[in-house]
Formats: structure tokens, sequence, C-alpha cells
């Protein structure tokens, strides 16, 4: 059973490896960075800082590449230290059990609502090369890739991470860290069709269904333009992986022509919550994660995978730059990939758990986790799933902006 | 130094903290935030200072109709405070007696829950199907089978409910102040408790109305959590607009011009709304 378990999860792994590392230098990005080299002959390098300005992505993640070869966080003894992650994204009893054991108390804080407004509040700090007070912090794939882009985080040290060895092997390397030396995996989710049954009558399996008019003003649309965007795309039998800021911009496109025509009623974040629980739409583009915790309430709302395909992504510890407490962080990143802590978390969180031989785990102590596909997907799901596309800073500010546009701000 | 120039200085020693305050708080935020709507770039290569005042002119030509809907938002609530609180605080100041204390602690007892939960549960309670809806169906406010939330209306009522303790205390500590031997002299020159009620206490509580607009319209115009949670795409307000330029799409001067262009809004409105009801014409209006 753990063999089919590791292979089937190895087999997603290796999905998400290809699109992600299948070495796409565009030419948009070619041209980027023969545009920064040409900056740098000419001497603006050193205006650029002046200004606050810290260089190229490639310098900074050449600069990250030599701090982490060298890496070395000895052992202290753990104090006050903290943890920012995202609302109801842990077990508490999880942390108890770290303090307990390693000493110390980690302020575990939930701080982060959305990618781009804790990046907002953090910004300053950040290009300013200050600690931000935080010593873990949980991000999402792009902006994960952002912070490495711009020399936002600090490497960890290997030998402070044994149990990282229990990561799922696809999730092993990314592009934007094909080594793992800045990033390790903290749970994946996919985003999928969210609805209720009983209003809709029948089973939803398209993505197209939220471009229906039979759910005009009934559905909700994510206002994340990676998440709704690449949806779109799936849909329209494009890989979102391998898209372009163009397709992308195409994909939010038809999305603002279905927004004019009040198909959907809003774009939310997670609050699509209410809306589906309170009846008030039928129909909404959902993390897979919410919709197993709704379901506990309600038996009637469901989770699909598109049959087109779904986005997946994932969530990431990292240690930000001027980082006060490596040691500590390190010793929890190691804690959360002991297989019976991470079962724990899965069993609490129900995400998709990085974490290799949970299942097993789960199988004993709750049965229903583990044979839940939207935490753990078949194998016929894993090949259905896509990752976002790796933009640009600019390109994603190009899209944000379209998106803004759709959502009325 | 003789004493009266340390006489003289004293009143600025006075002020100072206050100053300093203002000064780190506000005038270099400010200040900054001006440079800042002025540059241009992106958020890649950075953003200098190339004095681009055109993102004002494209800042008004793209987000003119949030700003008219947020202006309209917050007057429409604000006027909607103004006939709840007035009422509610003058039933304070002269008919609560003893249990005063009681009722401003009810007041400002939402004020214990923050705003977002408190807005997030409206939307609980105003789902379509919800009993509330139904009734604003009976009485016409919402069509037979339209919806409350995602529209208009919800946000107006957000801020409304929001805002209202902001009403009511000015309000309430104006009339409170008023000194009731002069409704006694009115009533003894043969005026009935109306035409005393209009002449006297209406204007003498002018100073509150005012005060009481003020800090219901302001904070309103840049609000933006009733709007992104009672609301949808046809009602994003300009705090919105400048939340997803500054959050979402990294567009710093847009984001800091939008908020010099409200703050300017805002401040000729209230030169316009001071020279109509502001206290210098207290008694004016009170003659």
């Amino acid at each position: 059973m753990r063999e089919d378990d590791a292979r089937a999860q190895s087999a997603l792994e290796r999905a998400l490896d290809e699109q992600v590392l299948s070495g796409r230098s565009s030419r948009r990005r070619f041209v980027g960075r023969t545009a920064g080299a040409a900056l740098m002959a000419g001497g603006l390098a050193s205006v650029l800082s002046a200004c606050g300005i810290s260089g190229t992505a490639q310098e900074n993640v050449a600069e990250l590449e030599k701090a982490a070869a060298t890496v070395r966080h000895p052992k202290v003894p753990i104090g006050d230290w903290t943890f920012s992650n995202w609302p109801l994204y842990m077990d508490k009893s999880v942390l108890k059990t770290f303090d307990k054991r390693y000493g110390g108390k980690v302020k575990y804080v939930e701080d982060i609502n959305d990618n781009n407004d804790f990046f907002g509040k953090v910004r300053q700090q950040l290009t300013q090369d200050q600690p931000i007070g935080r010593d873990i912090v949980v991000l999402t794939d792009p902006m994960a890739a952002r912070w490495v882009r711009s020399g936002f985080v600090t490497p960890f040290d290997p030998r402070n991470v044994p149990n990282r060895k229990n990561l799922v092997e696809n999730l092993r390397t990314i592009k934007y860290d094909p080594k793992r030396q800045f990033t390790l995996p903290f749970q994946s989710g996919a985003i999928g069709i969210g609805y209720d049954i009983k209003a809709t009558g029948r089973e939803l399996k398209s993505i197209k269904e939220f471009f229906n008019p039979e759910f005009k003003g009934k559905c909700t649309m994510l206002s994340e333009p990676y998440d709704s965007a690449s949806s779109v795309l799936i849909m329209q039998g494009k890989d979102p992986a391998t898209a372009s800021i163009d397709d992308m911009l195409g994909a939010i496109d038809f999305i603002e022509k279905a927004a004019g025509k009040g198909q959907f009623r809003r774009f939310t974040g997670n609050d699509y919550t209410t809306d589906l629980t309170k009846g008030n739409v039928e129909l909404v583009l959902a993390y897979s994660g919410d919709m197993v915790q709704l379901q506990a309430d309600n038996p009637n709302l469901r989770f699909a995978y598109p049959e087109e395909g779904a986005v997946t992504f994932t969530d990431n510890l990292m240690l930000p730059a001027n980082v006060a407490h490596p040691y500590a962080a390190e010793t929890m990143f190691n804690f959360l990939y002991e297989p019976d802590i991470a079962a724990k978390l899965c069993a609490y969180i129900n995400y998709i758990s990085p974490v290799e031989g949970i299942r097993p785990i789960l199988e004993k102590s709750d049965p229903d986790i583990a044979s839940n596909e939207l935490i753990f997907p078949t194998d016929e799901i894993r090949g259905r799933l896509k990752v976002y596309p790796s933009l640009s800073t600019r390109e994603e500010q190009q899209m944000y902006e379209a998106m803004s546009k759709v959502t009325g701000a | 130094m003789s004493l009266s120039r340390r006489r003289k200085l004293l009143p600025w020693w006075f002020a100072l903290p206050g100053l300093l305050w203002l000064a780190v708080f506000f005038a270099i935020p400010i200040l900054n935030q001006v440079s800042v709507s002025l540059m241009s770039g992106d958020p890649e290569v950075g953003f200098k200072l190339t004095w681009s005042f055109s993102t004002y002119w494209d800042a008004i030509r793209d987000y003119h109709a949030q700003f008219t809907r947020s202006i309209g938002y917050a007057g429409a609530a604000t006027i909607i405070d103004l006939i709840i609180a007035f009422p509610l605080a003058y039933f304070i100041a002269y008919k609560a007696g003893r249990f005063k204390g009681l009722w401003l602690l009810l007041v400002i007892l939402p004020f214990f829950v923050s705003q977002v939960m408190r807005t997030a549960s409206w939307q609980l309670i105003l789902n379509d199907d919800g009993w509330l809806v139904a009734r604003m169906q009976d009485v016409g406010i919402v069509s037979g089978d339209g919806r409350f939330l995602a529209t208009g209306k919800a946000v107006i009522f957000g801020i409304s409910y929001n805002f209202l303790p902001f009403m009511v205390l000015p309000l309430y500590a104006t009339l409170d102040r008023i000194d009731r031997r002069l409704i006694e002299a009115a009533s003894d020159l043969y005026c009935s408790r109306w035409v005393a009620f209009r002449k006297v206490t209406v204007p003498l509580a002018v100073p509150g109305i005012f005060a009481g607009s003020l800090l219901v319209f302001i904070p309103a115009c840049g609000d933006y959590i009733n709007s992104s949670i009672l609301g949808s795409s046809n009602t994003t307000m300009i705090g919105n607009v400048i939340q997803s330029k500054f959050l979402n799409v990294l567009d710093y001067p847009t984001a800091a011009a939008l908020s010099f262009l409200l703050m300017g809004v805002i401040l000729i409105g209230i030169a316009i709304y001071g020279r109509v009801l502001g206290t210098k014409n207290l008694t004016e209006l009170a003659g």
C-alpha cells in the first residue's frame, strides 16, 4: 500500500516537474536578461542600487546560491520565535508538541491572508534589507518565486532538516528553486468546481459551467488571476504551465466578457464559502481544502476536479532574509516533515500533504481522510493537474492590472 | 532669555510633542507619497521620480466612476446616519435619565468587535433566502426575486451601520450640553415644543451635526471593507482601487495619486460644507 501511495505521489510530482521544469527560456525572458546585462554594462547598476533597487533577479539568485553553498545555522537553544502562516492552516496541538519537545515558545501568527497583501506589508523592510520580524513565512508558488528572485529569502541549512528526504518526489525540484535550498513545500491544493448538488440538480464536471447562462448571477469567480485565468486556459485546452502573459491576458479578457453580461455574482478570495453555504450561489471556483472543510457541515456540497484539468498550487515554508532564529525555524521544518506530525496536520487542515508516507498512518487513524480523493487524489486525477505559469514581476503586474479592471478595481 | 520671551515660547513647547508627532507620522509619509505619486517605472526595475503629473490625469480618466460612486455612497450613508442618529442621540441626552451610560455603551459596543467581523456577519444575515431579505422584498426595498447582497444598497447599508457611532457620539455630546433653560425660555415665550425644537435645539446641535457628518463622510469615502464584503464588481469604491493598485498591481504611483485626489476632493467638499454649516455661521443660523 505504501508503495502504491509513493508511486501515485511520484506520478503527480513528475507531472508537476515536467511542467515546471520544462525549461522555457521564452523570447521575452531572453530579452529581459539581455536588457539587464546591458544596463549593468552601462554602469547603471550603481545608479539603480543607489535608488534602493538591488539589481537583477539573476544576480540575486546567484548571490543566494552562494549563500546556500556555505549556509551554516548552528544548533542553539530555541527561545521565542515567530511563525507566520495563513488562517486555518495549522493544528495548534502540533505547535504545542513542538514547544514541549524542543523548548522555547513559537509565536504563531495567522497574518497571511493573501500573498500580495502580505508582501505589501513587509515589502518596505525587505527592500531595505531589514528583518521582517518573522522566522517562517508561508507563501504560494508565484510569490515564493518572486521572493527568491528578489533575494528576500535566507537559504536553510539542510543539516538541520534531515527529514526533507520525506518530500514527495515530484516537488523535490521547482523552477525557481531547483535544489529546494530556499523553500520547502508546506501544503498543496487544487482549484476546481465547488457546487451545491441540491441546487444544481446534477453533477458538474467542466469549467465551462462557469460560463453557462444557466448559472448567470449564481456563480462566483476567484479574483486571483493566477487561479481564475489559469483555469480558463485549461478549459480552452491550453496548459497554463507553458502559458505566456498574452495567453493569460486573453483568458482574463474571456472572463471580462462574461462578467460584463452579469455572469458572476462576485469575484472572491476564500470568501466564496459564505455565498455557497448560504445558498446565494450554486457554483464557485473553489480551493480543494476549503471544500473538504465545508462538506463536513453540508454533505450536499461537492468538489470536482474539472475534466479538462485542474490548477494545483503549493504553499512553501521559507526563511525570510535577515531571519533572526533560523535554527528554530529549521527545526520546525524538520518537525513538520515527520510523517506522524504531517499526518496529524493533514487530518486537521485537509490539504494535500507534500510528506511521503502519511497515508498508511491515516488509514489507521482517520480512514475517511485517507480515502478522500480531495486529499489523496487518484492517479487519474493527478494526471490532470497543471501548475501556474511562470511570469516575470512586470508580467505579473500586467496581469493583475488587467484583472483589477475586471473586478471593478 | 527674558521672561516675556519665555512666555511667548511656552505655548510652542507645549505644542512640540504634537508637532513632532505630526511631522513624523503625517508630514513625512505625505511628502513621501507625493513623491511616489510623481514617479514612474515598474516593480521590476523600480520607480524613479520623473515628475509625471500625467499619472493624476490618467487616474481621473480611468477611475472617475469609482470616485463618483464613493462620494455618492458616503453621502447617502451620512444622511442615513444623521436620520437615525439624531433621534437616538436626542433620546439619550434628554430621556435616558440614569441609563445614559448604558445607552452610550450600547452605541459603542459594536466597536469591541472587529469591523471585518461585523460586516461579514451582515453577509450571513443578508443572504438571499434569509428572513431579512424576504421582509425587504415585502416592503419593496428589494424587488420580488431580487437580492440585497452584492448591490450598491448593501454597501451603503454596511457603511451606515459601521459608521453610525461616529454620528451618534458627537450629536449626543452637543445635545447634552445645550442649556435646557433656553428651551424652557422658548416655551415661556409661547413656542410650541416643535417650534422650540426647530428654532432652538436643532441650531444649537449644528456643531454636532457638522462634526458627526465629517466623522462619517471622510472615512466612508475611503472605505473598502464594505464594498469588498457586501458588494460586487459593480460597487467598487475608490478605496478598493487604491488597495488593489497598491497591493496587487504594485502600481504605487497611481495608488498614491488616487489617494491625493481623494484627499483633495474631500478637502474641497469639507470647505464648501463648512461654509454652509460651519461653526462661524452658527449665530446666523440660530438667529
